[in-house]
């Protein structure tokens, strides 16, 4: 699905990504461990093409989607609006038009937010904008959906509910991988999870050796 | 009795110059708009940076008056054609606001988080579209007070156009004030036409505001 390959990435002088190799199968949910500033935001936004690589090269199969840790919902676009105006633009004739209508709705409404279809990003809470991300972003049907710190900013109670829908994502098949600073979250939806230290993966592990992390992750930060 | 009629008819008088402020004003602003957002994105993308630069900073750091005179009295002499005094107007305000509004744009564009252009790349959005409706909507809201400053600073420079004959209420007035030997008069009711229409604008554009406002939420 995803190969990269001796990806490096630097800005200015600070060195965020130092040779870089990891392979995302189809289907796979892969966690993306660390404490913040280990960069990796900066792996998602290269994967999507956000920021250019200095060497290396990454190799995606299909279309790849991002969910931004702040939304970046469109402020002067409805909920509708907002999950709709890009495949809209993309959609040509009357019949396309109407599928994707079709398929923003049943979105919605699985998403609990087509009630709230005509409110605006600002009369939201956290955890409803992030479900109009999310409907953004699958929309557009992609391959590989990459989440950026999906959890931050939301309460506890919120919280369960990122879990349960990226659970239901992850019984559709959809591949993933998720960028977030809290282990026991990541424990909770991976299959797989890496832990990015200094740039470079200090860790790979499945889920037989989930127990283990807590351990790992002291021993690698401190 | 005879000097109301006399005002009434001094107010017809100089009210008659109204058309010309107006078509002014109008032309003017959308020559600003349209070539100001152009230039405010063209900076932005970085295409022609240090002439946009220079451009803006020459029709700010020089008088309206030069500009004015300059179009009308010597583009004719260089290259031969003759303007009229309206499109000589026209195109001198528009140029003149053109750069104060690309700078308005620019602070606006600046102010929209940089992630709004990433969304709008994530999701395929072309940069046509990614302006049109995602970036410049926002930029406008944002902008929309400042907006409505160079709407009143440009109809207030309008005036100019008196220097070079041009029939609008400035001259009007001037007209009438050189016929009756009498300045307050006819410069007060101009000033009040001047302020009538400041007034509107204000009042329209809070409406407006208003209105957006409600788009957002
Ligand atoms: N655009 C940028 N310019 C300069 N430095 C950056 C930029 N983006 C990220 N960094 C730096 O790269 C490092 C990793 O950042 P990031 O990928 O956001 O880490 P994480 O998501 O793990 O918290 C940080 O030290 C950050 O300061
Ligand atoms: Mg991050």
């Amino acid at each position: 699905m995803l190969t990269i390959d001796h990806v490096c990435k630097t800005f200015g002088t600070h060195t965020v990504l130092r040779d870089v190799c990891l392979q995302i199968d189809r289907g796979c949910v892969l966690g993306l461990a660390g404490p913040s500033g280990e960069g990796k935001s900066t792996l998602l936004r290269c994967i999507q093409g956000l920021e250019t690589v200095d060497s290396g090269s990454i190799t995606c199969a299909g279309r790849v989607g991002f969910m931004f840790q702040d939304f970046q919902l469109f402020p002067h676009m409805s909920v509708l609006e907002n999950v709709l105006y890009a495949p809209l633009l993309r959609a040509k004739g009357k019949i396309a038009q109407k599928t994707c209508m079709e398929k923003g709705e049943e979105l919605l409404k699985h998403l609990d937010m087509w009630g709230l279809r005509n409110r605006y990003p600002q009369q939201l809470s956290g955890g409803q904008k992030q479900r109009v991300a999310l409907a953004r972003s699958l929309v557009l049907n992609p391959d590989l959906l990459l989440c950026d710190e999906p959890t931050s900013g939301l309460d506890v109670a919120m919280l369960s509910d990122v879990v349960a829908l990226l659970h239901s994502l992850r019984e559709e098949h959809t591949t993933m991988a998720i960028a977030s600073h809290d282990l026991s979250f990541l424990v909770q939806i991976s299959d797989r999870i890496i832990i990015l230290r200094r740039g470079c993966i200090a860790a790979d592990i499945g889920p037989e050796r989930f127990g283990d992390l807590p351990q790992l992750a002291s021993s690698l930060f401190g | 009795m005879g000097i109301a009629v006399k005002f009434i008819d001094a107010c017809f008088f100089i009210g008659s110059g109204l058309s010309v402020t107006f078509f002014l004003l109008l032309g003017g602003l959308v020559i600003g708009l349209t070539l100001g957002i152009i230039l405010a994105v063209l900076r932005y993308k970085n295409i022609g940076r240090q002439l946009i630069a220079r451009y803006i900073s020459i029709l700010r750091g020089t008088p309206m008056l030069l500009q004015l005179s300059l179009i009308y009295f010597a583009i004719p002499t260089l290259l031969g054609l003759q303007l009229s005094v309206l499109t000589a107007g026209i195109f001198a305000f528009g140029l003149n606001s053109s750069a104060y509004m690309a700078e308005i744009f620019r602070a606006g564009i600046e102010s929209t988080p940089q992630g709004q252009f990433e969304a709008a790349k994530v999701l395929g959005i072309s940069s046509l579209h990614t302006w049109k409706d995602i970036i410049l909507p926002q930029v406008f809201r944002a902008i929309f007070p400042a907006l409505t400053g160079e709407v009143i600073a440009l109809l207030k420079e309008t005036a100019l156009i008196a220097t070079i004959g041009g029939a609008d209420l400035m001259r009007k007035s001037q007209v009438l004030a050189a016929e009756y030997f009498t300045y307050f008069t006819p410069l007060c009711i101009a000033g009040l036409y001047y302020y009538a229409i400041v007034l509107f604008v204000e009042n329209l554009s809070r409406k407006l505001e208003r209105r957006l406002d409600r788009a957002h939420h």
